[in-house]
This record gives C-alpha cells, sequence and structure tokens, in this order.
C-alpha cells in the first residue's frame, strides 16, 4: 500500500508512468538532487501525515518506504 | 532609520550579512563587518578547526558586536567544526551546502542562532522546522555555490512559506537591493560579492581588480553537469571548463580535477590561469574599494532614502 502511494507520488513529481519506476533505485539514479529530495519527501509527509527525519540514509525509494512503513 | 526583526533577532545594527565566502571571509573581514553594524561571517571552509578557532578569537578581540560562522556542510572536518562552534560560544551560525539538521540539537542548547542558506522552498520549509532562526533565500544570481531558482522569485515564494525572518541573497549589492528585497517580503539581506572588494577583505589584488573590471555579464555557472553548479568569473579556466563540460568524451574525474583549488589559487596567488574567481552576477555594478563601514553605511542610508519616497508611485 505504501509502495504504491510513494512510486505514484514519485511519478506525478517526475512526470513519468509509475512502471518507470523501481523502488530499489535510488534518487540519484532517477535523476533527482537533493533539492528535489527534501520536495519530495515534504510531499510524502503530507500525503502521510507524518513527520521523516531527512537523513543520508535516506538514499533509495525502498529507503523511503521503509521509513514510512515504520511511522503509519 | 532602517530597521527589522533581523537586527532584533541578530542584535545588529543593520540587517545585512556578509556572506561566508570560502577561503576569503576571515576574522579581518568579518570584524569590520560587525563593527559597521551588520553581521560579519568567518568562513570555516578552507580552515582547520586549529586556523577556525583562532580566527574565531581574533574576531573577539577585535569587536564586541556579534558575528557568524559559516560552515559548509559538505566540507571536510565539518563534525569537529560543529563542536567547535558550540565551544567557541559563536553567536550565530550559518550553513550551506546541505541539511544541518544533525548538529540542531547541540546548536540550539547552545543557544547559537542557526541560519542555513535555502536555495527551494521546500527546504526553507525543512529549515524552519528543525528549529533554524531565519533561513537565507539565496537565488541563482549569488556566486560560489548556487542553485537555479533566481533571487526575484525565490524570496517572495519562500517569504509566503516559513514565518521565521527571511534574508535574502543573490544579486545584492547596494541599497537598491536592499530596499527591493524587504519589498519582496525579506528581512534582510546577505552580501557577497560586494564585499570582496573591501579594503578589509584579504584576497589577491588581481581578484579585487577582476571584480571592479567585471561587466553585468561576466560570470558564467559551471558544474551542472556534477551537480555542484558554481559561479565564477569567465577566467580562462572557467570558460575551459565551460567547454569541456559539454564535451561527452571529458570523464567526470577529469572535470572535478580541473576545478579542484581553484578558488584558493585566486584568494592566495591571484593566477590568471588557474584561479577559480567566484563571484556573483553584481559585480558589474562594483566599482570601488571601500571600508566595510563606507559599504554597510551606503547600502543602508541609499535604501533609507529609497524607501522614504515609496509613496511617491502612488497618485
Amino acid at each position: 500500500m505504501v509502495k504504491e502511494k510513494v512510486i505514484a507520488i514519485l511519478a506525478e513529481y517526475k512526470d513519468c508512468d509509475a512502471e518507470d519506476i523501481d523502488a530499489a533505485q535510488s534518487f540519484e539514479e532517477l535523476k533527482l538532487d537533493s533539492l528535489d529530495t527534501v520536495e519530495i519527501v515534504m510531499n510524502l509527509e503530507e500525503a502521510f501525515d507524518i513527520e521523516l527525519k531527512i537523513t543520508e540514509d535516506l538514499k533509495t525509494v525502498q529507503d523511503v518506504i521503509d521509513a514510512i512503513e515504520k511511522l503509519v | 532609520m532602517l530597521r527589522s526583526k533581523v537586527c532584533d533577532l541578530l542584535k545588529i545594527e543593520y540587517p545585512i550579512l556578509q556572506g561566508g565566502m570560502a577561503w576569503i571571509a576571515d576574522a579581518a573581514l568579518a570584524s569590520a563587518v560587525s563593527e559597521a553594524g551588520g553581521l560579519g561571517i568567518i568562513s570555516a571552509m578552507g580552515t582547520d578547526c586549529e586556523r577556525l578557532r583562532s580566527e574565531i578569537r581574533k574576531v573577539k578581540t577585535l569587536t564586541d558586536k556579534p558575528f557568524g560562522v559559516n560552515l559548509m556542510l559538505m566540507s571536510p572536518g565539518v563534525e569537529d567544526m560543529a563542536k567547535l562552534v558550540v565551544e567557541e560560544g559563536v553567536p550565530v551560525v550559518t550553513t550551506g551546502a546541505g541539511n544541518p539538521s544533525k548538529y540542531m540539537e547541540a546548536w540550539l542548547a547552545a543557544g547559537i542562532k542557526v541560519v542555513p542558506v535555502a536555495a527551494s522552498v521546500a527546504f526553507a520549509r525543512l529549515m524552519e522546522r528543525i528549529g533554524a532562526s531565519a533561513v537565507i533565500a539565496e537565488g541563482g544570481e549569488a556566486g560560489g555555490h548556487v542553485g537555479d531558482t533566481s533571487t526575484m522569485a525565490l524570496v517572495p515564494q519562500v517569504c509566503d512559506a516559513v514565518r521565521i525572518p527571511v534574508i535574502a541573497a543573490g544579486g545584492i549589492g547596494d541599497g537598491r537591493g536592499l530596499a527591493a528585497c524587504l519589498m519582496l517580503g525579506a528581512s534582510g539581506v546577505q552580501m557577497g560579492t560586494r564585499f570582496l572588494v573591501a579594503q578589509e577583505c584579504g584576497i589577491h589584488e588581481n581578484y579585487k581588480k577582476k571584480i571592479l573590471k567585471a561587466s553585468d555579464i561576466a560570470t558564467l555557472v559551471t558544474g551542472r553537469r556534477s551537480g555542484h553548479p558554481i559561479r565564477t568569473l569567465k577566467s580562462p579556466l572557467a570558460r575551459r571548463y565551460a567547454e569541456m563540460e559539454f564535451d561527452r568524451s571529458v570523464c567526470d574525474d577529469q572535470l572535478s580535477g580541473l576545478r579542484a583549488g581553484g578558488l584558493k589559487k585566486a584568494v592566495l596567488d591571484g593566477s590568471e590561469s588557474e584561479g577559480y574567481f567566484m563571484a556573483g552576477q553584481i559585480a558589474g555594478m562594483i566599482r570601488e574599494e571601500q571600508s566595510a563601514r563606507d559599504i554597510v553605511r551606503s547600502v543602508v542610508s541609499e535604501a533609507e532614502e529609497l524607501l522614504k519616497r515609496c509613496d511617491a508611485w502612488l497618485v
């Protein structure tokens, strides 16, 4: 559930299809820079009504999904 | 008299911060700006802990007024410097190139006012949330490491998004810039390039000469390919980098090697061929070397004159 929602939000941000995003990919591989990453994390926080700690550990889409799953 | 909430927050007379320019912003420049009523800032970049500590202590002998230290969060040794600013009782810390969240608890506990540089709305909101006292919204007109969005577009959007005071940076070099930024919703400005030619600024005279003769189109941004864009004067090295950046046969390591150490060579040696002379787009407007006091005073008095005449637009 969380995974689909995260990927959908990412796909909307990037204007691409959800199928084009693999959870194992890093933000860097998705061509998202640090400012993009901060904005996406803020969008995710709003969507899930949670507060995430933005740290260096959030490298891949899966890292973000795992962090959200701990909180919801 | 010009006053804003940034003055009360940082306990300074005028809402002007001096950019914490790497290799450049030392105790001599920072103390002169603080003495002039702005906020002088020492850069921790290009120093080690021992030298940073001695620069901080030197500022304290030269002025009783508040000052700041700028930490580039990507730079080596930053963890130790983050502790050092607490030990030395630095009143204000500005941060660049990253997210300072892991240091916030210690800094806030020490009563340090933390003022991060933000190049986007989301980042500014995040900084407010983790306890920043103010944010510096820096547009892409600035010198050195830059974001994409221009000051004109970034500042009002950041002002709408956060409640903490916003300090505008990038493209500001005189009282018109200060007054305009107040109109955009900012409570103060940070200037770097203008202070490069302060008499108290110890950069090589070639660097100063280049700023003084620069035109409005004298800068360019290199490093977009590597994800670390830097605005610099169009020196031979910068032009070569810009050319190579578009050449796919040039690998990334070759590129980063080309630029490495270039700022240091500009600051210390004024090297024509190997220097990387970082500067903002406003360099073209800067025409004379002045004392930090004269710079601060002239920017403030010009802004005051303009603000007094604001209602001239209403008929």
